[in-house]
Parts: structure tokens; C-alpha cells; sequence
């Protein structure tokens, strides 16, 4: 009898070791929970450091440019004798120190472009929420310099209105100012447009907008793209965000129509 | 976004407890696992206990009212330890996932009320119905004690739909309810009938048939293993064949259920249903197959040697092995991934990780085709097992015979057509294929059941079967069903909750505990394992215990009485 | 004749059988127009199901199963065939050996991953600031049927100024670069990627690339850019419609179902 009982439980065990088995060998993969970064008011620059890093090389897909390759300056090795990122930063523009040419160049990467490389990146603020951005800043920061950020760059979370997209606080470009050019550049037009010289070639140059539209009809323009197509630009139709007119506030937008319709 | 982050913030301590050494994921994951197999074998085990007596009623048939009455009597031990799990479960979830568990009773508080009053009804229907089962053994009140029988079923089945509803809920809550609605304010009704409550219903319906089946057969071998005398293992033999034909049966139905389910999942949320088919879980339906082919080949593999016992089946035994032919086939094409495991090198000799050739049976037309002919096959081991011992003597037995080949030819090929015109046309439209193809398996079955019926009608029988007659493998064959069922159904367990990963509630509640993460096959296989193992140490027990009841009740018959016949 | 009486016996069939099996899996397959080699796993995992079926094979019935063993039983306790017993006791032990020395060695391959090729897409995504959602998601140039030529024309430029150095002229996933790249550029003629998919899947691999991938879709040192950063949302549609028009697959298709538009695809993947 317990010969039986043995065997029985033989095959039993056998059989799920066999499943287990199987179930092990192929390559495991878990399912992980997506991160929401939460850094808290006391969090050192170590962690900040090591969020950034994740970033880089992870969801802020920075490596696609600024990995290998020539589309992007590499951010981690030397560039030209003057150091990685973080040793380089402060000396780019004039006036601005690491921190401020750093987020300058994630909230509006187009303001200053090196030499030698086309302005063709992303505005990042968009993409990644403040405390991802102040994580990227950090690490770009310990690449070659100091760690200047803290806790207090980070806007608190409580400052969120419900509903606003984490890369636009209080819901209006470039902090609600009434600065045209302030809010051109914020709002990425020159991306596509043309403007004194400056900007893409994919919408019609703005240089002159005044002269063939009324504010009236620039007004219209901005909030509903589709109303009117320029000529010669028909194929470009549905390009232009139809969302400008919810992300600026009225004065916003009436600062920016005036200073539209006066460029005769 | 932003409700998600309030509610993260909002999760202070308190939202979940914690449990040593193993955690409090694994905790409930055992709680949880354990007490749905103890529940799907009461509520399988009398739904043919209900079947048996009836054929024992209407057929006259002593040996059935026995068998039903020896299912009854498991039935009494596992209906304590299925509350017992049911309250560790509960105990489990108020103190590990409080706040989840505070939802859940807010929005389902009534139900669950209802759901303990009919667990107090169910357990006294069951009480009359095993206690009353000799005092009402003749007549009418034969008929009241099975009347009994069905109660019991009904009781069961409303006490699973009502649990179904709040798991189904967890999985596909209805689109309106979002992270911000309050609990209380969602209707019961519209909560209970979500998307997938009614396909889940009906496919642990017929699960729980197939799992008591099982279930039934391994105790019948456990008993004609430990027999001792050549009645007491012609019973067991007996007993164990009908459990693995009620098993077998039932699961040839079941992947058109699982069907409905899953496109019921794909239709609630495309993500969901990719994340099951396609995305992280892929890889659990390329075992999922493994166990489905071990299932149809040992299943087979049991009737054949069962041959051995019938006289005049050594005619179709040449026959046998092309069926197993089939049938390996089929488990080759079935395995098949699609995405397959590969290193560098045979990837770049592959040029991805498709095979170009193979790569091709690894798609739903493939994989199709080769489970509806392996139920085809399945039923015509069933069938060649059946006329065993029969020759039919009906004028029309010979065009019969040849009607029942062309239905088997004509439903393998319209199986066949579909499953390779399904490679040139339209998803949309191959989908649809699936229909045909099981719609001629299932007629194909239906009507050569018909024919054999009428044909085997004053058959000339060549002898009768030997019950008790079978060697040891087939015994252990029944084992291996038993376990790969229970296996299997863990394994499916862990695929439906799994798919909602990091959510409680999907979109709705978020995981923010430690376990939040949903865990690899490995881990997930070894938690299954150990379910299994603590299941069947348990009805292991529980068979113990019916046997120690048994022997002290069990008079010796005198000498050349035997046991009620066979 | 001795062989026939060989190959009549069970035990040497079941030997032939596996022999046969093994031979047609590793190297018949292979063989094959337009086929290529089955990896390691597979193979392993056609045999298992083969060993099962021969075991079935020869115990299914008493005599071909008391005929099987009957070389088995002979070879571990007749006096006359002690050298084949010794050579079995020997080599069992260093085939067990070996095989565990082949699993536990460092080598210096990357082991073999498990990369789902099509992850699950999330409900909805952000491209350039603007919410999409995925769901029911339609090509917006099929639209207007009448300039579909002028969009594929435009796709066909884009392809080639962009995606022609790993996808390749034949849209075969083999252009200049493929050979460097781990996981391979997806080969769009083969009907297990676009011919699978959404257009609005597709649209989501292009606009978010490598970086864009979930966990499942990993290993992702995919190469892909994203190309959110690099084409227009009406750029990317039109290089899926000169994707679909070039290869010849057709879009899967999104069903309806009471005025909604849903995936009903189900697929062992």
C-alpha cells in the first residue's frame, strides 16, 4: 500500500515539477508598475541624480540624439576640450549660469542652438513633468559639474490646478506673460513659422502677417487653424495645434494678435 | 492623470496590511486560489451527482445511486474546508487590502449579504440531501430527494454568480465608473452585470463539470489503486471511466466558451486583451497549449488501454495509432509560438523572432485548426471505444457506418478549408472563420452520435466489459488529468487577474501597495505549484476521512452476495 | 531477416521514430524553400511533445508495452550484454553532466530574450502635445480617397529619406544597417507585423519608437527613433499608407459594434 501511495505521490509532484519547470525556463518577464516620479520636499541631490539618469536613458528618449551619431552634441563625453555637459553648461551663453542654460534648453531648446547642429529638438517641458525635468537638470548637472538643484526648484505638486498638463503650470505659456516674443518662442511657432529670419518653412512666413490678415482674421487663425488655409500652403492643412487658444489666457492671446497685425 | 496622483497621495498608511515572510500578495494569492478549487469541486461534484442519481432513477440502475451517493459524501468534507478558505480569503483581504476591501463592500455590500444567506441555505439543502439519501430511497420520495439535489445545484450556482460579480467587477467595471466615483453611488445591478460577468459565468460553469470530473476520476483510482478485492476495483474502474468521461466531454466545449470570454475582454478594452494574447502574457497560452495537448493525450491515452478490457476491440486497436498520430500533430502545431525564444544568432538567421516557415502555424488559423481536429480525433477514440463491443445488427449498419465517415471526412474538411483560407483574407473575417470551423466540429459530434444511438440498437454484443481489468498507467494517467486540470486552472486564474496588472479596480482603483507589480510565468507557476500541492494534500485528506467513515459503517456482505452489480 | 524483425520491435521503433524526428526538426526543416533554422527551444519542445507520443505509443496496450521494456529489462540484467550496460552507466552520468554544464557555463551570447513583438499600445497617447486616442483610431487620408496616390507618393519620399537605411528597399526589415541592430528592423512583408495590426497601432510604433515601448516590449535597445520629434502627424500617415500599398497587406480592420469601433482580434501571439 504505500508503495502505491508513494507512487501517486511521485507522479503528483512529478507533474508539477515538470509544469514549474517548463514555466521557468522561458526568459521571465514581470509586468512593473509605470513610475510617477514623486520627489518630496526633502529629496538630496543623490536621488535626484539617479531619477535623471533613469530619465536619460529611459522615457526622456535623449539618447536617440545625444547618444552616438552626429544629430545631437553628446552630453556625456567631452565635446571640443570643454568638458561633459556639466562642465561646459555655464559657458554657453552669456549671463546664464549651468541650472538656467540647462532648463532653457529642455523648456525651449530653440532660444539657443550650438553651432554646427540644426533645431530640431523638442521642447521637453512638454513631455516630462517638472520634477522629471529638475531630475534631468541634476543629472545632466553631475556630468562634469556641481548639483545645484534642490527640492525648492521643484514646483510643489499643490500647485497643479486639476486638469493642466503637467508641463504647463497655471495653464498659460511662459508663466502668463504678455510678452509676444515671450510667448512665440514658448509656444513653439517658430517651429514652422518664419519670423525675422528665423523659424521653419513648413507655414507661411509671419514677418509680414499684418499685411495680408486683420487681427480679426489672425485672431480667428489661432484659435480655429482650420477656418482659413494660406495659399500655396493647402497641403500643410491640419498641421498648426488646433489647442493654442486653450493653453494661453486672453491677455495672452490678444498681446500676440496685436503684435501679429502691426507686422505690416 | 491627476485623480491618479491624488489617490496615490491620498494613500496613506492603512490601505494595506502586510503579512510575514511569504507578503500579503502571496497570502491572498493562496487564500484565494485554494478556496476556488475547493468551490469548483462542490459546485462540479453535484452537478453530476444530480446527473448520476437521475440516470440511476430513470434506468433502474442500482451501481448509479451508489456512485452518486459516494460523490455526496466527498461533497459534506469539502463544503467545510471550501468555508473554511472562504473565511481566510475574507479574513485575508480585510486586514491585507483594507481599503480595496472597504471598496468592494461599498459597492457591493447587499449582494454579499445575500450571498451568505444562500451559502446558510445551500449547506442545509445539502445536509437533507446526504442524510435523507437512504431514508428517502424509493418512490416519491425518491423523486423529492432528488428535487433536493437540484436545489442544491441552483443554491450553488446563484452563490458563484453573485462571487463572479464582484471579481468580473474588479476586471471590466462599467465604462461610466471612474477613479473619482464615489462607490456608494454606483447602482448594484449595473455594477453586477459588467462586460465580462456572463462569459466568466458560463465558462466556470463548465469548468467546475470538467474539474469535479476530474476530481472523481483521480479519487476512483486512488481507490482501485489501494482496492483489494476484484469488486471493489471493478467499481472503482467503472467510477473512474465515468469521471473521465464527464471530464473529457465537458472540456471539448469549454474553449468555445473561453472563446466568448476573450472576446468579450478584447471588446471591453483592446489593451487588456492584447496584454493577454499578445503583450506580457503570450508566452502562458504557449503552456496554456502544453496542457490542453497533455489533457487530450492522456485522455485518449486512458481509453485506449481501456480497450484492453473490452472484448472484440483488438479490431480497431491498428486504428489507435493514427489518431495518436493526429493528435501529436495537433500538440506540434498548437505549441507553436509565435514569437519564439531565440538568441542572437538564430534571430538574425531567422530574420526576427518569427520563423519564417514554422512562423506560420504560430497564428490563430494554425492554432484553430489544430485543436478542432484534436477534438474531432478525441471524439473518435470515444467512439471506436464504444462499439468496442458491439456489432450492429440493423440492416443499415454498413451505409451508417460510412454516413459516419463522410460527417468525420466533411468536418475535417471544412475544419482544414477555413483553417487555410484564413491565411488570405481579412482578420475581420478570419475571426469569423472560427465559427464554421467549430460550428462543424460540434455538428459533425452531434449527428454521428445520432447514428450510433440508433445503430447500436440490439447491437450483438461480444462480450461484456471487464470492469477491473486495467493496469496501473491508466490509473496514473488519471492522475496526471486530475493534476494538469488543477494546474490548468490556476494558470488560467493567474491569466485573468493578472491582466489588470497594477489595478484593484481596472482604471478605476489603483495597486499601490509593494506587489503592486504583476510577476513573471516563473514565480507565477511556482505560486500555482504550491496551490495545487496544498489542494491536494487537503482532498487527499478528505478522501482519507470518506474512507474512514465508509469502513465504519460498512457491513461485510456474507459470502456470494457481491456488491450491487455491474 | 534481422531487420525486419528490428523494425518490428517497439522499443526499435520508438529509437526510429525519435531519430527520424529530430533529424526532419533540425536539419529537414531548414531545408525547406525559404525557411530558415528552428531555434533551440522549439526544438526542444517538438521533441518532448514527439517523446510523449512515442511513450503513449508503445505502453498502450500490455504486449507492445511488456515488448518495449523487454530490451530495457535485458540490458540491465543479462550477463552477456555487461558492456552495454557499463557504457550506459557511464555516459548517463556524463550526459547529465554535460547538459548541466551547458546550462550553468558563462558564455559570452546575450542570453535569449523573450521580446513580445507587438506590446499592448496604451488607450491613448500625446503626440506633440495633442491627445490621441488609439482606440478606434482611423487613418485620417483614407478619408479622402481621391489623393491617396498623392499620399503614398508622399510616404514613398519620407520612407526613403528616413526609414530606407534599416527597413530596406524591399521593405524586408534588411537595409544597410539591419545587420547591427538587436531586435532586427521589423520586416513589413512578412504577415506576422503590419499585416497583423491597426493602422493606429502602427502609427503608435512610429510615433513613439524604441523609447516608446512598454516593459513587455523589451529587451528595447531598440533602435527605433521616435519619430514624434522628427515627422508631422500627417507624415507618419502617410508612409503607413505606402506601407500598406507597397507590401500589399491590408489594414486590420476595427469592428463595429453598436456604433462603436472595436478590436475584436484574438490571436495566440
Amino acid at each position: 500500500m504505500w508503495a502505491t501511495n508513494l507512487k501517486i505521490v511521485g507522479v503528483v509532484l512529478g507533474t508539477l515539477a515538470l509544469y514549474t519547470l517548463i514555466a521557468n525556463k522561458i526568459p521571465q518577464l514581470q509586468s512593473e508598475v509605470p513610475q510617477a516620479l514623486t520627489l518630496g520636499a526633502n529629496v538630496t541631490p543623490e536621488q535626484l541624480v539617479a531619477a535623471g539618469e533613469k530619465l536619460f536613458n529611459g522615457a526622456g528618449g535623449c539618447t536617440t540624439c545625444h547618444g552616438l551619431g552626429t544629430r545631437a552634441p553628446n552630453l556625456l563625453t567631452d565635446e571640443k576640450g570643454t568638458g561633459p555637459i556639466g562642465a561646459r553648461c555655464g559657458k554657453r551663453e552669456p549671463g546664464k549660469a549651468c541650472k538656467q542654460y540647462l532648463f532653457e534648453s529642455l523648456d525651449n531648446p530653440t532660444a539657443y542652438v550650438v553651432a554646427g547642429y540644426q533645431p530640431i529638438m523638442p521642447v521637453m517641458t512638454k513631455q516630462l513633468s517638472p520634477p522629471q525635468i529638475w531630475a534631468l537638470i541634476a543629472f545632466l548637472e553631475s556630468q562634469g559639474g556641481t548639483v545645484d538643484v534642490t527640492a525648492s526648484d521643484i514646483p510643489q505638486q499643490s500647485q497643479l490646478t486639476p486638469g493642466a498638463s503637467p508641463g504647463n503650470p497655471g495653464g498659460s505659456f511662459a508663466g502668463g506673460s504678455t510678452d509676444p516674443m515671450a510667448i512665440i518662442n514658448a509656444a513653439g511657432c517658430l517651429g514652422c513659422h518664419k519670423l525675422n529670419g528665423a523659424g521653419g518653412l513648413i507655414a507661411p512666413d509671419l514677418t509680414h502677417v499684418g499685411a495680408r490678415r486683420s487681427a480679426e482674421s489672425i485672431r480667428r487663425k489661432i484659435l480655429d487653424p482650420a477656418s482659413s488655409i494660406a495659399k500655396g500652403y493647402e497641403k500643410m492643412a491640419g498641421i498648426m495645434p488646433k489647442t493654442f487658444g486653450t493653453m494661453m489666457n486672453a491677455a495672452q492671446l490678444e498681446a500676440l494678435v496685436q503684435f501679429l497685425a502691426s507686422r505690416k | 492623470m491627476t485623480p491618479l496622483l491624488l489617490q496615490a497621495a491620498a494613500d496613506t498608511s492603512r490601505a494595506y496590511g502586510e503579512f510575514p515572510i511569504i507578503g500579503a500578495r502571496a497570502a491572498v494569492w493562496i487564500a484565494a486560489e485554494v478556496h476556488l478549487m475547493f468551490a469548483a469541486f462542490v459546485l462540479g461534484v453535484p452537478l453530476f451527482a444530480v446527473v448520476t442519481e437521475a440516470i440511476g432513477i430513470f434506468g433502474k440502475d442500482q451501481r448509479y445511486d451508489r456512485l452518486s451517493k459516494e460523490f455526496t459524501r466527498l461533497l459534506l468534507v469539502a463544503y467545510s474546508a471550501t468555508a473554511i478558505w472562504g473565511a481566510v480569503l475574507t479574513f485575508f483581504l480585510a486586514t491585507l487590502y483594507p481599503r480595496f476591501f472597504a471598496y468592494l463592500t461599498a459597492v457591493f455590500g447587499p449582494s454579499m449579504w445575500l450571498y451568505v444567506c444562500l451559502f446558510f441555505v445551500e449547506s442545509f439543502t445539502l445536509y437533507l440531501y446526504y442524510y435523507g439519501w437512504d431514508r428517502w430511497q424509493t418512490g416519491r420520495a425518491k423523486w423529492g430527494h432528488w428535487t433536493l439535489g437540484i436545489l442544491l445545484n441552483v443554491w450553488g450556482t446563484i452563490v458563484m454568480l453573485i462571487a463572479n460579480a464582484w471579481l468580473t467587477y474588479m476586471m471590466s467595471p462599467p465604462r461610466d465608473i471612474t477613479p473619482t466615483t464615489d462607490p456608494a453611488s454606483i447602482k448594484l445591478w449595473h455594477a453586477i452585470a459588467n462586460a465580462t460577468w456572463m462569459p466568466i459565468n458560463v465558462h466556470r460553469l463548465i469548468a467546475n463539470v470538467v474539474f469535479g470530473g476530474a476530481i472523481v476520476g483521480a479519487y476512483a483510482s486512488y481507490r482501485f489503486l489501494a482496492a483489494k478485492t476484484d469488486e471493489e476495483r471493478a467499481h472503482y474502474d467503472w467510477m473512474g471511466y465515468v469521471g473521465n468521461f464527464i471530464a473529457i466531454s465537458a472540456l471539448i466545449v469549454l474553449p468555445f466558451a473561453g472563446y466568448w470570454l476573450g472576446r468579450e475582454i478584447y471588446q471591453y478594452d483592446q489593451s487588456m486583451g492584447i496584454t493577454m494574447m499578445g503583450g506580457f502574457m503570450s508566452w502562458l497560452w504557449v503552456i496554456q497549449a502544453f496542457l490542453i495537448a497533455v489533457l487530450f493525450l492522456a485522455g485518449n491515452y486512458y481509453l485506449w488501454i481501456g480497450m484492453g478490457r473490452i472484448p472484440g476491440a483488438e479490431r480497431f486497436r491498428p486504428y489507435t495509432k493514427w489518431l495518436l498520430i493526429v493528435l501529436v500533430l495537433g500538440a506540434l502545431v498548437w505549441g507553436t509560438p509565435h514569437t519564439m525564444i531565440a538568441d542572437s544568432q538564430e534571430l538574425a538567421a531567422m530574420g526576427g523572432s518569427h520563423h519564417p516557415l514554422l512562423g506560420a502555424l504560430g497564428v490563430m488559423s494554425a492554432k484553430n485548426t489544430a485543436v478542432n481536429l484534436m477534438i474531432l480525433t478525441t471524439f473518435l477514440s470515444f467512439l471506436l471505444y464504444r462499439r468496442a463491443n458491439k456489432r450492429p445488427v440493423v440492416p443499415w449498419a454498413r451505409t451508417g457506418t460510412l454516413l459516419q465517415g463522410a460527417m468525420f471526412a466533411l468536418a475535417a474538411a471544412v475544419v482544414l478549408f477555413f483553417g487555410i483560407r484564413g491565411y488570405f483574407v481579412d482578420a475581420i473575417v478570419r475571426i469569423g472563420f472560427s465559427v464554421y470551423q467549430v460550428g462543424a466540429v460540434l455538428s459533425c459530434i452531434l449527428f454521428v452520435t445520432i447514428i450510433d444511438v440508433l445503430m447500436a440498437r440490439g447491437a450483438q454484443s461480444l462480450g461484456v466489459i471487464q470492469w477491473g481489468k486495467m493496469p496501473a498507467r491508466s490509473q496514473y494517467a488519471l492522475f496526471v488529468l486530475a493534476v494538469t486540470f488543477t494546474w490548468l486552472m490556476g494558470l488560467m486564474g493567474f491569466a485573468r487577474s493578472g491582466i489588470r496588472q497594477h489595478w484593484h479596480v481596472w482604471q478605476v482603483m489603483q495597486d499601490t501597495s509593494p506587489y503592486a507589480a504583476t510577476p513573471a510565468l516563473g514565480y507565477a507557476s511556482r505560486m500555482i505549484s504550491l496551490c495545487v500541492l496544498i489542494f491536494l494534500s487537503l482532498v487527499a485528506f478528505v478522501f482519507w476521512v470518506g474512507g474512514l467513515a465508509e469502513k465504519s459503517t460498512y457491513v461485510p456482505p456474507s459470502k456470494g452476495e457481491g456488491h450491487v452489480g455491474h | 531477416m534481422n531487420f525486419a524483425r528490428y523494425a518490428r520491435h517497439p522499443f526499435w521503433q520508438a529509437v526510429a521514430i525519435l531519430v527520424l524526428a529530430f533529424v526532419v526538426i533540425e536539419w529537414g526543416i531548414p531545408a525547406l524553400p525559404g525557411s530558415a533554422i528552428v531555434p533551440a527551444s522549439v526544438v526542444l519542445q517538438y521533441m518532448a511533445t514527439v517523446l510523449v507520443g512515442v511513450l503513449i505509443y508503445v505502453s498502450d496496450s500490455e504486449e507492445r508495452w511488456a515488448l518495449f521494456k523487454a530490451p530495457l529489462h535485458a540490458a540491465l540484467v543479462e550477463p552477456r550484454l555487461k558492456p552495454v550496460r557499463v557504457t550506459g552507466l557511464v555516459l548517463l552520468p556524463l550526459l547529465v553532466g554535460a547538459v548541466t554544464l551547458g546550462q550553468v557555463r558563462a558564455t559570452v551570447q546575450a542570453p535569449p530574450s523573450l521580446r513580445s513583438i507587438h506590446p499592448a499600445p496604451p488607450p491613448e497617447i500625446t503626440f506633440r502635445g495633442k491627445t490621441m486616442t488609439l482606440t478606434g483610431l482611423e487613418n485620417p487620408l483614407r478619408a479622402r480617397p481621391d489623393s491617396l496616390p498623392a499620399f503614398v507618393a508622399e510616404g514613398r519620399r519620407i520612407y526613403y529619406q528616413n526609414c530606407l537605411p534599416c527597413h530596406g528597399d524591399h521593405l524586408d526589415g534588411q537595409g544597410h544597417y539591419a545587420a547591427g541592430f538587436n531586435p532586427l528592423p521589423a520586416n513589413f512583408q512578412d504577415n506576422g507585423t503590419i499585416a497583423q495590426l491597426t493602422e493606429s497601432f502602427v502609427f503608435w510604433r512610429i510615433a513613439k519608437g524604441g523609447p516608446g515601448l512598454p516593459r513587455e516590449g523589451t529587451p528595447w535597445n531598440s533602435a527605433m527613433p521616435r519619430w514624434e520629434d522628427f515627422l508631422t502627424e500627417r507624415e507618419i500617415w502617410s508612409v503607413i499608407t505606402f506601407l500598406y500599398d507597397q507590401t500589399g497587406w491590408k489594414p486590420r480592420t476595427w469592428e463595429k459594434t453598436g456604433g462603436e469601433m472595436r478590436d475584436a482580434g484574438g490571436g495566440h501571439d
